[in-house]
């Protein structure tokens, strides 16, 4: 393992310029002799560099778990797609293209999809990528007990593999497959790795861009190219290595001191972090907050309280504090300018405080009467922002942090909590989560509002290039918004600061692409 | 006692610095200038007429929230102090005098509180309990208490051995008198230095809690968690945790100090002069004239 000295030039040139010889020089000259190797050792020991180009990514979102069926977070799949490729991708426009799979066709009713794989493929352990793994990989998602992705293959029925044809029998008409089967949902592992499914846990085994060399759990990830990834001349990155970032506050840093040069940071440290030199960038994404009611549970099953809520959420006043001008408002499970969001639905609810307290009293709830806890997983915020909006209409939150917060959560036990999420490729399926009967994200199970079911099957029912497709989906969107469990509240950044060394980023939304991105020498 | 602490110069100082700070604790919320949990629109504004600290990421005044947040530190801090002081010093007491087995089965306890770290178990009891700072401090207090436990222990038995307490003994007085009458004299200047370092210990101890976010809900101001929280924006106020951190390292200095001067004047060195002059003098004193020339 050689120890660069990537980043002391850089920070030797950004330094005023002071006298150049002399004594102190020279006495600089000597603790810099001893420390330049000690300190460049600290950031790069671990690196298996051999002078080839390093992807150094801090993240706070390291994943806890590298079972793509398993990890059902939102943020977590990005890293694991270093390790596995799936049967589509999404490109700049958000829409399906081939990965694994170079082509699919769909029968003309519209119920069964074939995806043709690329021949000659090979997960990293040698087993073929074909339609038996297909197979093998949708079933495991459908029947692995701890699975998080069976909710969303509902739409599958019967897959058939037949050397490199993966035909898949739809249980209802949904054009929405390509999509669905993106990054997020069906990252595709080595079947004989995932025959013990608790190895591959701490053991991935894909046909990504990248394959695992070492994997220290809940710390860091080394990864080195995949010669054997279909697009590896796209890819010019020789080896990667991720690891949890420590603290939000000491990731600019570590990318200013050459530790990393790639990291996703917070909003509070982006003003840091373009004062140090480093490139800020928002990746486009999907992400939406909202407030979660339990409408079968009092007080939010008086629609009047619900109404309360709404009028007394202050979007702008999330975006301000929390995002600092990078995120925007959202009264939709997306961000504006998305394909699925609703213009006819913006501003339903708006920020009237004085409506609130009315609609509080004609609920008969003097102010302060009204005392509601605030699930949520970790300290964050965003729940005191909500605990400080409602108070001013007369509702007392108290906000109780609760470790196995998920455990209540998803079993729709809680009656009021926070959630953001991530979206999904498929907007029917983010739409579904949150509003669909057992959707994940609806805290309400089985409530769900009128006419929603019936609006996302005539989405899934037409085709993504048919000229009424975003208008059928917006209607969804617009019926799914008539649900009282939800309150949306805004749209944070996909933020990232990286070193001038890493290349930009392909604009996927959602997304984090290492196709044609280059590292160079120094950080 | 108290007079001779008053006696040294770093007594007095951590007297009056503890004093401020119980005052901070007593006082503090009533003395905010502002509701503490109001968040406001102008965050991670500079200093103003209108906030003399600035205010914070959600626009709330610091100035309040460290004046609000003091009462908690304060208290938790005694309260691991005082259930370390009924845990340990009862128990070392007793030992001394309730035979064996008893002296035995403490020693055992003692012995296995000392092996958990106090930091850890304080999580693993709020994990089991809820997040709460009493229940943290009383585990906190009873994982201290064999600081208490050995320093009387210690201090009881060197009474026992004295020939007045046999005197008691042999004359029949009971135990109870003879720790009031005798022991509890002589116990208590160590356990005043101990009890002084413990508050001291406790402060730390809540701010480290406090400060990973273990022990209060949010929005409830602490000193730990306003450091924190402050050392998330360094990069719009990066003078932001020195309030909170200079109050901390203040705080904890005065435990320290005050320990310092009880110990200096308690015990035998109690009984030396109380203060730098004094003993200079007395050293002079005991020197007396040197010879003016030649030895003998």
């Amino acid at each position: 393992m050689s120890a660069r000295p990537t980043t002391f030039p850089r920070r030797l040139r950004l330094r005023p310029a002071r006298r150049p010889f002399g004594p102190r020089a020279a006495a600089l000259g000597a603790v810099a002799a001893l420390l330049v190797p000690a300190l460049t050792a600290c950031g790069g020991a671990a690196s298996p560099a051999t002078g080839d180009a390093t992807l150094k990514w801090a993240s706070s979102y390291f994943p806890a778990h590298w079972d793509p069926v398993v990890s059902g977070s939102g943020a977590q799949f990005r890293q694991l797609s270093l390790v596995y490729a799936s049967l589509t991708r999404t490109d700049e426009d958000g829409k399906a293209v081939p990965d694994l799979a170079e082509s699919w066709s769909y029968n003309d009713r519209g119920d069964r999809i074939t995806f043709t794989l690329r021949p000659g493929q090979r997960f990293s352990d040698g087993e073929p990528v074909d339609a038996a793994a297909v197979k093998a990989a949708i079933e495991r998602a459908q029947k692995q007990e701890n699975s998080a992705l069976f909710g969303d293959l509902t739409s599958i029925g019967k897959v058939e593999a037949n050397g490199l044809e993966a035909t898949l029998h739809l249980t209802q008409v949904d054009y929405q497959i390509p999509q669905l089967l993106g990054q997020r949902v069906l990252q595709i592992a080595s079947p004989k790795a995932a025959e013990d499914p608790a190895k591959l846990d701490q053991h991935p085994v894909g046909a990504g861009p990248f394959v695992i060399e070492q994997l220290v759990p809940g710390t860091k990830a080394v990864l080195r190219k995949n010669p054997g990834y279909w697009d590896a001349a796209d890819i010019h990155i020789d080896h990667v290595e991720l690891v949890s970032a420590p603290d939000a506050s000491t990731v600019v840093s570590g990318l200013r001191t050459g530790v990393y040069n790639f990291a996703d940071i917070d909003p509070s440290q982006a003003d840091a972090a373009k004062k140090a030199g480093l490139d800020v960038f928002v990746q486009p994404g999907f992400n939406a907050a909202n407030l979660s009611l339990n409408v079968n549970k009092a007080p939010f099953d008086d629609d009047r309280v619900v109404d309360a809520v709404r009028h007394a959420v202050d979007r702008r006043e999330f975006v301000d504090k929390l995002t600092f001008g990078y995120g925007e408002a959202t009264d939709q499970p997306f961000p504006k300018g998305y394909v699925a969001y609703d213009p006819e639905s913006e501003n339903a609810y708006p920020h009237d405080p004085a409506r609130a307290r009315k609609l509080l009293a004609e609920a008969g709830h003097r102010p302060g009467d009204l005392r509601l806890d605030l699930v949520i997983p970790s300290e964050d915020p965003q729940a005191e922002i909500v605990q400080s909006q409602l108070a001013a209409v007369g509702i007392t939150v108290t906000i109780r942090i609760d470790k196995n917060w998920a455990t209540p959560f998803f079993a729709k036990d809680l009656t009021f909590s926070l959630y953001g999420t991530t979206g999904r490729d498929s907007a029917v399926q983010t739409l579904t989560a949150h509003f669909g009967p057992d959707g994940p994200l609806n805290l309400s199970t089985p409530y769900e509002p009128d006419g929603f079911e019936e609006a996302v099957a005539k989405v899934r029912q037409t085709p993504l290039d048919a000229p009424g497709y975003a208008g059928t989906l917006r209607a969804a969107t617009r019926a799914g918004l008539k649900s009282r469990a939800l309150v949306f509240t805004y749209a944070s950044p996909n933020l990232f600061a990286k070193t001038r060394a890493v290349s930009g980023l392909p604009k996927n939304p959602g997304h984090v692409d290492w196709t044609g991105v280059t590292v160079s020498g120094g950080n | 006692m108290v007079r001779r602490v008053l006696a040294l110069t770093s007594g007095r100082i951590a007297v009056v610095i503890l004093a401020v700070i119980a005052l901070l604790a007593l006082l503090g919320p009533w003395l905010a200038p502002q509701d503490p949990l109001a968040t406001g629109d102008h965050a991670l504004a500079a200093y103003s007429a209108g906030h003399w600290m600035g205010t914070d990421h959600l626009g709330r005044d610091v100035l309040s929230r460290l004046l609000d947040g003091s009462r908690v530190s304060v208290l938790g801090s005694l309260e691991v102090a005082l259930v370390a002081l009924v845990a340990g010093a009862v128990p070392g007491i007793l030992s001394v005098h309730l035979g064996r087995v008893f002296e035995w089965l403490t020693l055992r306890i003692a012995d296995t509180l000392v092996a958990l770290p106090f930091l850890l178990f304080a999580i693993a009891v709020i994990a089991l309990l809820g997040n709460g700072i009493t229940q943290a401090m009383l585990v906190t207090g009873t994982l201290v208490s064999p600081l208490f436990y050995r320093v009387s222990r210690a201090a009881t038995l060197a009474v026992a051995r004295s020939a007045y307490v046999e005197a008691a003994i042999v004359s029949g007085a009971s135990i109870g008198w003879i720790v009031r009458r005798h022991v509890w004299a002589k116990v208590l200047p160590p356990i005043a230095v101990a009890l002084a370092q413990t508050v001291g210990v406790g402060f730390v101890i809540v701010s480290s809690l406090t400060f990973l976010g273990i022990g209060v809900q949010p929005p409830e101001p602490t000193w730990g968690g306003l450091l924190a929280s402050d050392l998330g924006y360094l990069g719009h106020r990066p003078w932001a945790p020195v309030a909170p951190a200079l109050l901390i390292m203040i705080t904890v200095w005065a435990c320290n100090l005050l320990a310092d001067a009880i110990r200096d004047v308690s015990g035998e060195a109690g009984r030396a002069p109380a203060n730098d002059r004094k003993a200079r003098a007395h050293r002079r004193e005991a020197a007396g004239p040197h010879p003016a020339g030649g030895s003998r």
